[in-house]
C-alpha cells in the first residue's frame, strides 16, 4: 500500500516537472484579446522572449521592459506564427528586465514563453 | 474500518495520477496543435541562416544583417540581427508551407525604447515578398514615404525579394514614424499593405 501510494506521488511530481520543463510558458496556451499583455518576473538570467499563435496573421509584440526606467527595449512587432526578441545585456548592466508580450489584435490561442 | 480507508487511500491515489495524465495529454495536445515552443525554439538557435539582406551601421547605431532561417521543424524565420553577433535574433517564424501567411508581403519591426515613439531609438523595419512584388514603401505619419530596396532570396526552393531598413535618428526624435508598409506590383498597383501600429 505504501510502495503504492509512494509511486503515485513519484509520478505526479515527475508529470510535474516534465510540463514545466517543455517549455518556460509564462502566459496560455490562451485565447487573447486585443489590448492583452502578460509579463513574467524581474530576473538577470532571460535569454529569449516569444509569443506563438495557432496560425500566423495576428499582430503581437515582445519585449523586455527594465525595473528602473521600465522603458521597452528589444521590442519586435510582427504578424508572425512564431515571434521572437533577446534580451538586452552588457556585462556592466546592473539592472534587470522582466520578459512581456501583448496581443495588438484579438482573437486568436497563443502562448509567451520566456527562456 | 482500516480497509475501507486503504482503499480510499488507493482510490484517491488513482484518481490523482489519472488526472494528471489527463491534464497532461490536454496541455501536450494544446502546444502541439500550434507552435511548439520547446522544440522551435531550439531549431531556431542551432539551424543555419542565409544573409538576404544588410542595413548599414549609421549614426552610431551598429550594422545588421536580414537573415533567413529554414528550421528542421518546418518552418521560415527572418531575423533581423546584429552582423556582428548573429545569435541575437529579433523576427519571427511562419509554416514553410505559407511562409508569408498568405500575403504578398510579411514584415517585421523592431526598436528600442518606447512605447511611445518619441523615446523609440534605432528602429528598424525587415521584410520578404513575393516575386511579383515590384516596389515596397513605407508610408510615414508625415505622409513622406520612405522606398525599401529589395535583394533576390531564394528560400524554401521559391523566389522572394528581402529589404531590411533603417529608419533616421532625426525623424523619430521629431516623432516621425512609420505608419504602413505598402507594396506594388509592376504596374504600380497597390497588392498589399500592413500597419506598425505607431500613428505618431
Amino acid at each position: 500500500m505504501k510502495r503504492l501510494a509512494v509511486v503515485a506521488v513519484l509520478l505526479l511530481v515527475s508529470l510535474m516537472v516534465v510540463s514545466s520543463a517543455v517549455a518556460a510558458i509564462y502566459a496560455g496556451p490562451r485565447q487573447w484579446y486585443a489590448g492583452q499583455t502578460a509579463s513574467t518576473a524581474f530576473s538577470p538570467s532571460w535569454i529569449r522572449n516569444a509569443f506563438s499563435t495557432s496560425g500566423s496573421g495576428f499582430d503581437k509584440t515582445v519585449t523586455f521592459i527594465d525595473n528602473v526606467s521600465y522603458s521597452w527595449h528589444n521590442t519586435v512587432r510582427n504578424t508572425s506564427s512564431w515571434t521572437e526578441t533577446y534580451a538586452p545585456y552588457s556585462p556592466f548592466r546592473v539592472i534587470t528586465d522582466k520578459g512581456h508580450c501583448k496581443a495588438n489584435v484579438g482573437y486568436f490561442w497563443g502562448s509567451c514563453s520566456i527562456y | 474500518m482500516k480497509l475501507i480507508t486503504r482503499r480510499w487511500a488507493v482510490l484517491g491515489a488513482t484518481a490523482i495520477l489519472a488526472a494528471s495524465i489527463t491534464a497532461g495529454g490536454v496541455i501536450a495536445a494544446q502546444l502541439t496543435t500550434f507552435e511548439n515552443p520547446d522544440r522551435l525554439a531550439k531549431a531556431i538557435e542551432k539551424d543555419p541562416l542565409v544573409l538576404a539582406a544588410d542595413i548599414p551601421a549609421a549614426g552610431g547605431a551598429a550594422r545588421h544583417s536580414v537573415l533567413v532561417q529554414e528550421t528542421s521543424t518546418g518552418h521560415i524565420c527572418l531575423w533581423d540581427v546584429p552582423s556582428a553577433t548573429p545569435g541575437l535574433k529579433q523576427g519571427g517564424c511562419n509554416s514553410a508551407d505559407d511562409p508569408l501567411a498568405g500575403r504578398p508581403l510579411s514584415v517585421s519591426f523592431s526598436y528600442d525604447g518606447g512605447p511611445a515613439m518619441a523615446t523609440v531609438r534605432d528602429a528598424r523595419l525587415i521584410g520578404l515578398t513575393t516575386a511579383n512584388v515590384a516596389t515596397v514603401e513605407v508610408v510615414m505619419n508625415d505622409g513622406t514615404r520612405r522606398p525599401m530596396r529589395l535583394e533576390q532570396a531564394r528560400v524554401g526552393g521559391a523566389e522572394y525579394f528581402a529589404f531590411g531598413y533603417r529608419f533616421k535618428a532625426g525623424d523619430l526624435r521629431r516623432g516621425i514614424g512609420p505608419v504602413a508598409v505598402v507594396a506594388f506590383d509592376d504596374s504600380g498597383v497597390e497588392i498589399d499593405r500592413q500597419t506598425t501600429g505607431f500613428t505618431g
